[in-house]
């Protein structure tokens, strides 16, 4: 089966390079370095703290802020209103409550944010240029590369043994005539003609340990395929086996929606319970409306992927109908039955970051599939090398004293800590019924 | 030259007569149509050869076998709107309280997913929680109660005629009905259980008014009465206490059932009433029982209490009790007069007349009233009779004895057990008299229970319109013209009055799953008030609440908390006003004439009256006696039963798979029934006592899963029979003794399946140990009465310069392998059993079944010793024998052994939960070839399923017998019928936390593991230690007696390392050495100081 490569090598760095140069000019000469700064600096805050509810060119669950500063201009305090809202509600200022009306009384979350940030962030809506879109094909091509490279290895490899091949043959026929000749010398029957297979049958007769032991070793390395082939059925994922990546109902991106360069949201916005429970769970179809509400097209596939979403919560555009009807998303995780896995665990507490098992789901994935092999001992074997993190946590501080104190706990500790480190593993992550209960 | 000899087998071969060798020819007789078949033209026309075919099974069976090992398209579908306040994959849990006229509890429901899965008792609020603990109490029942959610048999709408309808037409219907009926004049009459909540009560008044056509009349007190409505409410109790409230009523004006205060008695006398486990409050009483048990908390000014039991039969209370004396059903009256008369000589009451019962009771009566006299103000009797006269002598005892005020509230008395006899009987008599009009039925299935059965059902014919709001077909319902089915409790709005000032609520904890309505809901729909029942009891509450400024408020804060704010009432002394002397003359009269057997009907722990025997959890929880499940049978002395069929001995009365139990046939005032009967120890000579709440269904009724199996043809195959025919009606209240019935032996015997065919603990002290409290308080070394095993070594311990057998050290000291690291590394997760807290009620059991899915079997597989609980509770009766008195004897070995097997006729009584003991060392895991069961760096006995094979080393080679193998799938249909997971909707109350087992693999406690994975979490995530107390397993959290206490051994803060460090710790079978982190508290008996020296 063929291999997709896991991580494109090829980097959109140099094209964003001459984007931002390219931008860079478009903004006058005078404005050049320290405006450069505070729209970068701006942009930053504003993606980290804004942009789930505002756009600046765009109304979404909050108003465009382009212009906001204008527009606070002699009625309040826009620094104390984007720092605490509904204090300002509350003290009365007629634009707040007259704001506050106007987008249906949602209550814009305080944002713990200096004034020097706020500042930076009303520069960048108010110089906000819109990027240019990012070619498409550029990352393909290249991502053929490591294929293309090992088949030419499979080639020579198949070259090399077809030469050898020959060489066998002719040999083969070169001893065949050279017997014959001796035979006819001495006036014996020659040996027959015989067919390439007639020759290699013939042999195998004559060489029967030789061919005995070349029939073993041909069967146990054809049981040896099978086996390992078999160890793949019902697998998905992996370096081994094709990544499973079902069609699903909307054509949702996840490069597009978390990549850096993209949206840049981060992954726990809409997989919110990977730091509650055990799922990280599929968002209900309100979390896409917090942005989509706003956002009814989408760059490549326009209107009609996110009309799904509008179809399934019934959104008419302006209201909720109250029509709703359930998104079935194809599962793509499996994991085997009788095993208890808990993101809660690996995130909240592990501090795992999504890609180390779900890959580079924020720059190459497109449709979501499954990158590792989800098999146990995928499993273990992480829990074997990974370090515990311990600092700070008042649990292990706990786990650790008990280490401490007693004489078999030291022994234990030592042993832990062989390789400088208190791994997975050493805490019991090996240990059936951490996960199967 | 041939040879021309022959030979002959015999002469008749000789002359062609013998038979010998004629059957040769037709060696293969059988002829095979092999050459027809062959000849059949039409097979050599087949095109698809012989090959062709081979060819085709192979690809198609190898094409099957590719096909089955892709992985299945699995669809995820999310909320399209997720409720805030669910997590998928994290369970809710929401307060709730659990009434059924019977029962009545304070609860907590986890939800997963919006489905109820688990019921527990609220630890901070209820009237059956206790404060200390942080507990809430509840029974086996209501933990069960979560399963009948998802009965496939719950009426899916209202139902006329065996026909569903639509509530339109249902309304129409019955309103319509009603209003011919009302404007007739002929009576409406609700008979309902006893109502307890407020607003129920108002909905019948508005019912009252709208369709019995009165006014309103609001009293000053809020509540509201009428006169003259053609709409009257009788409350019918099941199992009455008609003669507990009448006696009230006579003795103090207040027909009420009293509230008592068992945390104030020191001294505790139960005459016939099994308080601890259905008598009264019983979801009170235990967790009040057991704070008054635990030696270590006693002080000066709270002794540890001191129990009497008088009973017939060993009830679970009279098994718990200190000293325990067995009357038969028609001496508890003579019993209460002697205790009376006692303890009015001492303290100068008016006597009533007693006379001599027999010697050995009389003297333990003196000794009781002594002690009652002593602890004046500080006692309390508790009488089980539901004869008034009986009631009113105790009332005067207790008057008597200062209890009023202390140990008995009369002021915070229930609201239970409100039931009128007398009026349910009226109305039996009206309704053949075709005086009523129209019956509205509910939470009561008066078919099934009353004494006169029959009666009523004649009567039902003649009553114009009759309504049941039963959620099931069943006995009354499916004679009624309307089936308006009832929500089930966990789909219903409720507020409760269990006492004066102490409100609880109720609130759904999952959307309706068929189309049912709440009954007080569909009486206001045919009042014609279209309000929907949650809001009418918001305004019910808005009304009675009107000093409180934010209601939205206080109401939410009252359904968070499953209570409202409590304003109990001062508990005051009471003026006894009865008149004594009557009272005793009624109770002589209410004993009756003594006959040759006497019967007492009683209700068990697990389906109680009968209402729950549709819960297959109920059904295969062993009875805490009598260890049987999923029958009913008769109790009898095994001197008695042995006379009775004839049995040489002891051993012939044995029940086991093999052995089935004897039948026999008891007649009661004609109506005659042929049962098992089982040898009970400690039941009076010359009584049985049988259950009631069995034979459901036996006409076919759907009356819920397990309550009736079906026979092969599809007839009903009812569990166990109905006792209630037994039941009378006597001076006013339903009575549950005969003095006269008749027993026969029958000669055919019937299976039974019991969880524990052995009854005794073979004079083993290492299983279950005991003390008396005289000897425990004299803190001498522990080993007086908890012993350490020691095992000889061949060292030189004591130093005496030779290695003997004296040299000997404690076998924990002695080991085969290596010490195991957890014993001081990391967490060290076990449990501390106190077996004295622990009183037997199995509520631990059920709520294992709840948390671990563990599978329903069956009585068949139940009576093959293959129930799958993974927590059982032995009971041990004590013997007369022991190694000791043997060899005093003289007896040999042999004859020590057999006499030990048989309990005493009245013996002490214990009670050993038993479950997986998580062996440090444990002999399980070293016998598994495939290592799919080892030990955590945490202490547990770790089992995986996915690896084990089946081998069943691990079970043979548990010493504890707790390993459980599942011998079938029981998830499938071939166990339909009493398993709840294997439809479709049974599943429903999976937990999605723990693997469903399935057929070829070993489980056990896992002592709850998925409840330590997830305290362990909440702990890192908070980043602290974790706290003691915060993981609970089911068992120890279902515990409202406080006996199971799960914790960190390691965590030297922690209850349960405390405990174990007790003088009464020890561990069970502790000369294997196999290390458990299970430990139990020994036994401590409030015996007096002369019998301590004999322990």
């Amino acid at each position: 089966m063929p291999l997709v490569p896991r991580i494109s090598k090829s980097s959109p760095g140099l094209l964003n390079a001459t984007l931002a140069f390219i931008l860079s000019l478009s903004v006058t000469a005078a404005s050049a370095q320290a405006d450069k700064a505070t729209y970068a600096a701006g942009e930053k805050v504003f993606k980290g703290n804004c942009a789930s509810c505002h756009k600046p060119d765009k109304d979404m669950t909050g108003p465009a802020l382009k212009g906001a500063k204008a527009r606070w201009e002699g009625k309040g305090d826009i620094h104390a209103w984007i720092k605490n809202s509904q204090a300002v509600i509350k003290s009365g200022n007629p634009y707040a409550n007259e704001l506050f009306g106007k987008w249906n009384k949602s209550v814009m979350t305080p944002n713990a944010i200096s004034d020097a940030d706020i500042d930076a962030v009303l520069y960048y809506v108010d110089n906000f240029a819109p990027p240019v879109k990012a070619g498409g094909g550029g990352a393909a091509p290249a991502a053929e590369g490591p294929k293309m490279g090992k088949n030419t290895y499979w080639q020579w490899f198949l070259i090399t043994a077809l030469i050898l091949l020959i060489v066998v043959l002719s040999l083969g026929g070169i001893t065949h005539q050279l017997r014959n000749a001796t035979l006819e010398r001495e006036g014996k029957p020659t040996e027959p003609e015989r067919s390439i297979w007639g020759r290699i049958t013939n042999w195998a007769w004559n060489n029967k340990g030789w061919a005995s032991v070349l029939g073993l070793f041909i069967v146990v390395w054809l049981i040896l395929l099978a086996w390992d082939w078999a160890f793949e059925i019902g697998v998905y994922g992996g370096d081994k086996v094709a990544h499973y990546k079902p069609e699903q109902p909307i054509a949702f991106k996840h490069a597009l929606h978390a990549g850096k360069d993209n949206l840049n949201i981060n992954c726990q916005y809409c997989h919110s319970s990977a730091e509650k429970g055990r799922h990280a769970g599929i968002p209900s179809a309100n979390v896409c409306m917090n942005c989509h509400k706003a956002v009814s097209e989408g760059s490549t596939t326009g209107t009609a992927e996110i009309a799904k979403i509008y179809d399934a919560v019934g959104w008419d555009g302006k209201n909720y109908t109250g029509k709703e009807k359930p998104i079935k998303w194809i599962k793509v995780h499996n994991l085997p039955d009788h095993v208890y896995f808990s993101h809660q665990q690996h995130v909240s507490v592990g501090k795992i970051e999504c890609q180390k098992c779900h890959g580079p789901v924020d720059t190459e994935f497109d449709v979501a599939e499954q990158w590792a092999p989800l098999t146990m001992g995928w499993c273990i074997q992480c829990h074997n090398e990974t370090e515990v993190q311990m600092a700070g946590n008042g649990y292990y501080d706990e786990i650790h004293r008990r280490l401490t104190e007693t004489p078999m706990g030291n022994k234990e500790l030592q042993k832990y800590l062989e390789d400088e480190k208190i791994t997975v593993r050493e805490l019991g992550g090996w240990e059936c019924a951490k996960c199967h209960y | 030259m041939s040879s021309t000899k022959r030979y002959w087998q015999d002469l008749a071969e000789l002359d062609g007569t013998s038979t010998v060798g004629k059957g040769s020819a037709n060696e293969f007789p059988a002829p095979l149509a092999i050459d027809e078949m062959l000849a059949d033209t039409g097979l050599t026309g087949a095109t698809t050869g012989r090959r062709d075919f081979l060819k085709f099974l192979g690809f198609s069976l190898s094409a099957a076998t590719l096909a089955a090992c892709e992985t299945p398209v699995i669809k995820s579908i999310p909320y399209v709107n997720k409720p805030e306040e669910i997590t998928p994959g994290v369970a809710n849990w929401y307060a709730s309280t659990y009434y059924d006229g019977e029962d009545f509890a304070s609860v907590l429901v986890k939800t997963r997913e919006g489905r109820p899965i688990h019921v527990k008792g609220n630890p901070r609020f209820g009237i059956n929680r206790d404060p200390k603990l942080n507990k809430g109490s509840i029974n086996a029942r209501i933990n069960s109660s979560v399963i009948t959610l998802y009965d496939n048999e719950r009426l899916r709408g209202p139902v006329q005629g065996g026909a569903q309808h639509g509530w339109a037409d249902a309304d129409k219907a019955i309103a319509g009905e009603l209003a011919k009926i009302s404007a007739g004049g002929k009576r409406i009459v609700v008979l309902t259980g006893t109502v307890i909540s407020p607003s129920v009560k108002a909905a019948i008044d508005v019912f009252k008014n709208k369709v019995g056509g009165t006014a309103l009349a609001q009293k000053s007190d809020g509540l509201s009465v009428q006169v003259g409505s053609k709409v009257e409410h009788v409350q019918y109790d099941t199992i009455s206490y008609a003669g507990v409230t009448g006696a009230n009523a006579k003795s103090f004006g207040k027909r009420v059932f009293p509230g008592y205060d068992l945390t104030k008695a020191d001294v505790l006398v139960g005459v016939g009433a099994d308080f601890l486990s259905n008598w009264g409050s019983a979801t009170e009483h235990t967790w009040q029982y057991a704070t008054r048990r635990r030696p270590e908390e006693v002080t000066a000014a709270k002794p540890m209490s001191r129990h009497w039991q008088f009973e017939t039969r060993m009830s679970l209370t009279g098994a718990n009790a200190d000293e325990r004396h067995a009357v038969k059903p028609s001496q508890v009256p003579a019993v209460v007069l002697a205790l009376h008369d006692a303890v009015a000589k001492k303290l100068g009451g008016t006597t009533a007349g007693a006379s001599a019962i027999d010697a050995d009771v009389d003297a333990a009566i003196a000794r009781c009233a002594d002690e009652l006299v002593a602890a004046k103000g500080r006692s309390l009797v508790l009488c089980g009779s539901n004869d008034e006269g009986t009631q009113v002598l105790v009332n005067s005892l207790n008057s008597l004895l200062g209890s009023y005020g202390a140990t008995i509230d009369l002021a915070n008395h229930t609201w239970f057990h409100q039931g009128d006899d007398a009026a349910v009987q009226q109305l039996v008599k009206d309704m053949n008299a075709g005086n009523v009009g129209a019956l509205l039925i509910a939470n009561v299935n008066p078919a099934y229970t009353l004494p006169n059965a029959p009666e009523f059902k004649e009567g039902l014919k003649k009553v114009g319109l009759s309504v049941s709001f039963s959620g099931y077909a069943d006995e009354t319902a499916s004679l009624c013209s309307w089936i308006a089915p009832d929500h089930h409790w966990l789909e219903s709005w409720n507020d409760f009055l269990p006492k004066p000032g102490r409100y609880a609520t109720a609130q759904p904890t999952i959307r309706p799953l068929f189309d049912t309505r709440q009954w007080p809901e569909s009486l206001l729909k045919w009042s014609g008030v279209d309000t929907a029942y949650h809001t009418f009891i918001q305004d019910t509450w808005r009304n009675a609440m009107p000093g409180v400024t934010n209601f939205t408020l206080a109401w939410d804060q009252s359904v968070h908390d499953g209570v409202a704010p409590e304003y109990p009432l001062v508990p005051t002394a009471e003026a006894f006003i009865g008149n004594v002397s009557e009272a005793a003359a009624a109770a002589k009269k209410s004993a009756g004439g003594a006959g040759a057997w006497e019967l007492e009907l009683y209700t068990k722990e697990g389906i109680g009256n009968g209402l729950h025997a549709n819960n297959p959890w109920l059904q295969e929880m062993p009875d805490p006696i009598s260890k049987a499940t999923w029958d009913n049978y008769v109790c009898m002395a095994p001197a008695d039963l042995m006379e009775l069929v004839g049995a040489k001995g002891f051993s012939d009365l044995y029940i086991g798979e093999q052995s089935p139990a004897y039948v026999v046939k008891v007649t009661v005032n004609g109506t005659a029934l042929e049962l098992p009967a089982i040898p009970q120890p400690g039941q009076a000579p010359k009584t049985i006592a049988v259950a009631l709440g069995y034979g459901r269904g036996a006409d076919g009724e759907r009356v819920g899963r397990a309550a009736c199996l079906r026979n092969d043809d599809g007839s009903a195959a009812p569990v166990g029979q109905n006792a209630y025919p037994w039941t009378r009606f006597a001076d006013g209240a339903t009575r549950y003794d005969a003095p006269n019935v008749t027993v026969e032996a029958t000669g055919r015997t019937y299976p039974l399946a019991l969880t524990q065919t052995q009854m005794t603990a073979m004079d083993r002290d290492s299983v279950v140990k005991e003390t008396t409290f005289t000897v425990w308080a004299l803190h001498e070394p522990k080993e007086t009465y908890n012993e350490v095993e020691m095992l000889a070594v061949h060292e030189d311990v004591n130093h005496d310069g030779r290695i003997d057998a004296r040299d000997k050290v404690p076998t924990t000291e002695v080991d085969l392998w290596a010490k195991q690291p957890v014993a001081e590394v990391g967490h060290r997760w076990g449990m501390s059993i106190d077996l004295n807290s622990c009183i037997g009620c199995g509520a631990c059991v059920t709520a294992c079944n709840s948390e671990n899915n563990i599978p329903v079997v069956g009585k068949d597989q139940v009576r093959r010793s293959r129930e799958m609980h993974w927590l059982r509770i032995d009971r041990y009766y004590s013997s007369d024998m022991t190694h000791a008195k043997g060899k005093a004897e003289g007896k040999g070995k042999i004859e020590r052994y057999l006499e030990m097997e048989v309990p005493s006729a009245q013996p002490k009584v214990v009670f050993m939960p038993m479950l997986c003991q998580h062996c440090n060392h444990a002999p399980c895991e070293t016998v598994c070839p495939v290592a799919a069961t080892t030990h955590s760096n945490e202490g547990l006995n770790q089992m995986a399923y996915n690896r084990c094979i089946g081998t069943r080393y691990c079970a043979n080679n548990c010493p504890y017998k707790v390993r459980r193998f599942n011998w079938f799938n029981y998830v499938t249909e071939d166990f339909g019928q009493v398993n709840p997971a294997w439809d479709e909707l049974g599943r429903l109350v999976l937990n999605p936390d723990v693997v469903v087992r399935g057929r070829g693999v070993i489980e056990k406690c896992s002592l709850c593991v998925q409840q330590i994975q997830a305290g362990k979490l909440a702990a890192k995530k908070a980043g602290t230690p974790v706290k003691d107390g915060s993981i609970e397993t089911a068992c120890s959290a279902a515990c409202g007696t406080g006996a199971i206490i799960f914790g960190d051994l390691n965590d030297k803060t922690s209850k349960v390392s405390a405990q174990a460090a007790l003088e009464r710790s020890y561990h069970a079978l502790e000369e294997i050495g196999v290390q458990p982190n299970i430990n139990y508290l020994a036994k401590v008996r409030n015996t007096p100081a002369e019998e301590a020296h004999h322990a």
